[in-house]
Parts: C-alpha cells; structure tokens; sequence
C-alpha cells in the first residue's frame, strides 16, 4: 500500500511533492503580501490621519469577521466577473477566468494582512516612546526613525505573534483548493479519490503540513532570538 | 500634515535681529506651553551664551523639563519663539488651530545641533553602546563608519566605557547606560547640550559618575543647560541658574546670587527645603 506513496507508476509520490511546494510558494507569497498589506493597516491605523485610520480599521474588521472561504470566493468568483465585465466593454466576448494562483495568493494575503495588522500594531504601540524620542533628539527624520529604531524594535515584540499569523496563513493555503489550485490538500484529495485510500492520504498531508509548520516554527523561532538581542542577554 | 495645511506663521521673524545674536547659543522669548486645560509654561524667556551653563531648578511641575524640551521641539510650544543659534524656529497651525512646526526639516537641521540627554537614557536596547554612539553620526551626517567608529571610540574612552563598547544597554548598569547617552549625543557634536534631569533616574551611588563626565564638558567649555534636582551641583558648575515656579522664572542669576541670596521667597523655600 506504502507504493501509492512512491515516487513508481502507481504512486503519488512526485504529485505530493509538488502539491506541497505549491502550497509553500502560495503560503510565502500570501504571507509576504499580507506583511505588507498589514504593515501599511497598522501605520494607518497609528497615524493621526482619521480618514485612513478608519479605512483601516474597515478592512481589519471585515476581513478578520468573515470566513476565508468567503474571501476566496469573493475574489475568485467576484474577480471572474468583474473581469469578464471589463473585456466585455473592451470588446472581447465570452467569460473570462482569473488564474487561481495569483488570486489565491491575493485572498490568503488578504486574509493574513488583517491578522498581521493587528499584531503589528500592538508591537509598535509596546516599543517605549523614549526610543523614538531618542532618535528624534539626534536629528533623526521620520523615515530614519522609523527603518532604524521602530521598525527593529517593534519586531521584536509583534514576532512571535506574526509566527502565529504564519502558521494560519499556511493552513489557510488548503482553502484555495476549492478553486481547483492543485497545492497539497487537493493533490491529497485527487489522490484518496483516485485510490480509494482516504486515510492513508490525509494522513500523508497532515503529516506533509506539520512538517511544514514546525521546520518554520523553528526558524521563527531564531528570528525571535535575533529580534530579541540586548534584550534576552539581560535575562541573566 | 504637509506645509500647505497651515495657515500662515504664528511669529513673523522680525524685521530686526532680536537684541544682539552673535554669540548667542538659545534664545527663547515668551515660551507658552499648555497640556489640555493646565498651561505648564507661562511666558518663560531665557538667553544662553556660547559657553554658557544654565541650570533650571525648581520643584516638580515647575515646568522646566517642558521648557528643554520645547527647545528642541519634542514639545510644541503654543506661543513664543526659539531661536538656536540665531535661527528662529518657525511655526505654524494646524487645522485645528494647534501649532506646529512650519518646517521639519528644519526642525531635524536644529535637533541635530542640540544634543539632548535624557532622565532614562532612552538608549537604543536593540543596539550595543558603539553601534548607539555611531548610529546617528552615520545615517544623519553620512560620516563614513570607519571614521565614526573611531570618533565613537575616543568618546566612550572619555566617558570611561571603552570596554563595554560591545555591550548591550540591557548589561550596564544605570551610570553606564547615561555615560553611554552622553556619548552618543556628543558624537553629534552638538553646540549646545540639553540635560533633562540626567542623574535623577540613577541610584545615589551611580550619580557622582555621571556629573563627573557633565562637569568635565563644561570645563571644556561646552554650552549647556542642565535641569536638575542636584544643587550642590548646580551651584558648582553654572555660569547662571534659573527658578522656576509654576510656569514662570521666579529668579535668576549667578549661582552666589540665586543661592547666597535670594531675592523671592519663594525661591528661599524651595532651597530651604533642598538643603
């Protein structure tokens, strides 16, 4: 039974292996995306600014109370549409279908933004202002301040909380499989289908996903050490 | 907020230099600062020469940190004018009616002529004492780092910490860690070093270091002005010394003037209770 796991004629083997290497690339990418997105929430949300405060806080509340199969749907479905709507008026006929790893990619994002937002703010809101005060003594501008002193430091605090945002992310990958993105959980699926073998195959992906979940636990692990240099020394 | 939200300035620079600025370090001129329904400062003026050592004594809630600190604009002051080194700081309102500075690029230019030493240090823990002292320097002057380090070597040998150059601030105790703030503001080469209650945040022991390495600079004919609860301090190394009482300067002078013989008796209690 173990061949259907190989990499023979009968086993899936080399398709598992794909699938979870299209399940990385669509977990890092949506993380990344979602770093970005969230990062530009949490300063909005920080910022004296009511008008982006508030659009912020929209995003962060709708996206974080909905489920993310809805946000998957919403965008791939949704985006189909729209697009399909908008070559229409450009003059080509027929429905037009987004690729689903990009879409993928954008609604996970979206999703772990919203968390990441959150996490990102409360990590710069604990950084003591007289570390900020500091570099604004010196002459330091915004930016500077911002990339040398608030950056690093609210790092250190927002880390261990985005390691947990990384691993919902990364769970979160196998949703996309509903629009037919062939990453781990629907090679999984194909697979138990084609073979009769259900157990054997989520069982397979189970074990395939905590791999994956505690490899990088480790290395958010470092990274906590790294952000925590200065700090973790003192703990004597 | 950009420039273009403001209304015009608060203060016209005026026509004429005010008083004779040539060798004039800090000028502040009617200095109004209010917190919500408290005004912490109420008209407060002040010259400091080059050269000059100015302590600004008084008890809690005098208002003479607000005063620093509106200096260097980590406060904003609602009315008067500072001018450092013959610049005038402009100002501006807001939206709201709130003033602010006109132009923070200026206000970066002035920050960085004015090293400011704080009551917590405030040094950067995710950085060692060298990288905290070249940090500045570097990114804000664009000194070459070799060049930096060197200067930053020579400074944390001035104020005794040329071995825990690698250290963490979270592994030097207290005096150290304000040895090190005193460092990394002096890499500025500031002409004028602002000290905001220095030694009041340090253990009694640890208080003599640090006025040590403070008193070494104003023999070395550094300008400062100093906030401090340390009289006996005060009164030894201030060319002039300033009482502040709720919001005002209730007297100043010469360090024998102020504390051999006080003209308000409100400045007698205060030392009274002091010595």
């Amino acid at each position: 039974m173990l061949d259907l796991l190989g990499f023979g004629g009968r086993g899936w083997g080399l398709q598992l292996l794909q699938g979870m290497g299209m399940t990385v690339l669509v977990a890092v990418s949506a993380y990344l995306w979602g770093l970005l997105l969230g990062g530009m929430a949490a300063t909005l949300k920080l910022s004296g600014h009511r008008g982006g405060r508030v659009a912020a806080d929209v995003y962060t509340t709708i996206v974080r109370g909905v489920p993310s199969l809805l946000v998957i749907y919403l965008l791939f479905f949704g985006g189909n549409s729209a697009a399909t709507w908008v070559a229409t008026l450009l003059g080509f006929n027929g429905p037009v279908e987004l690729s689903a790893l990009p879409v993928g990619i954008l609604a996970v994002g979206t999703v772990s933004g919203a968390y990441s937002a959150e996490v990102l703010r409360g990590g710069a809101l604990a950084v003591p202002h007289g570390q900020v005060e500091a570099a604004k003594a010196l002459g330091m501008g915004r930016w500077l301040t911002f990339r040398r002193v608030l950056l690093p430091q609210t790092l250190r605090y927002a880390l261990p909380g985005l390691g947990n945002v990384w691993q919902l992310t990364l769970k979160d990958t196998s949703l996309v499989s509903v629009v037919a993105l062939v990453e781990l959980m629907r090679v999984a699926y194909l697979a138990q289908g084609a073979t009769r073998q259900p157990f054997l195959f989520f069982t397979t992906a189970g074990l395939l996903y905590l791999g994956l979940a505690g490899l990088s636990g480790r290395l958010f692990a470092r990274a906590e050490v790294w952000a925590g240099r200065g700090v973790r020394r003192a703990a004597r | 907020m950009g420039p273009d939200e403001f209304r015009g300035p608060m203060t016209q620079s005026p026509a004429v230099a005010v008083d004779d600025q040539a060798n004039t370090a800090i000028l502040v001129r009617d200095l109004h600062k209010r917190f919500g329904e408290t005004e912490v400062l109420k008209g407060v003026s002040l010259t400091a020469r080059d050269g000059d050592v100015i302590s600004l004594i008084g008890s809690s809630g005098s208002g003479k940190s607000t005063l620093l600190r509106c200096i260097n604009l980590l406060e904003t002051p609602d009315e008067g004018q500072v001018w450092v080194n013959g610049e005038l700081i402009r100002m501006g309102r807001d939206r709201r009616g709130q003033a602010v500075p006109a132009d923070r690029r200026q206000v970066d230019r002035i920050r960085q002529r004015l090293g400011m030493v704080f009551q917590g240090f405030n040094l950067w823990t995710h950085m060692t004492v060298l990288e905290n002292v070249i940090e500045a320097p570097v990114h804000v002057l664009g000194v070459p780092r070799p060049e930096a380090v060197d200067r930053a070597k020579a400074l944390l040998d001035k104020v005794g910490l040329s071995q825990r150059q690698d250290y963490y601030p979270s592994q030097l105790s207290g005096g150290q860690q304000q040895r090190a703030a005193i460092a990394r503001m002096m890499a500025m080469q500031p002409r004028v070093m602002l000290f905001d209650e220095p030694t009041s945040a340090l253990d009694p022991e640890l208080v003599g270091e640090v006025l040590r390495v403070i008193r070494q600079l104003a023999d070395e004919g550094a300008t400062m002005l100093i906030v401090t609860h340390e009289m006996a301090f005060a009164r030894d190394v201030s060319s002039h010394v300033l009482f502040l009482h709720q919001g005002r300067v209730e007297e100043e002078g010469t360090p024998d003037e102020v504390f051999g013989n006080p003209r308000s008796e409100r400045c007698r209690q205060f030392l009274a209770r002091r010595a």
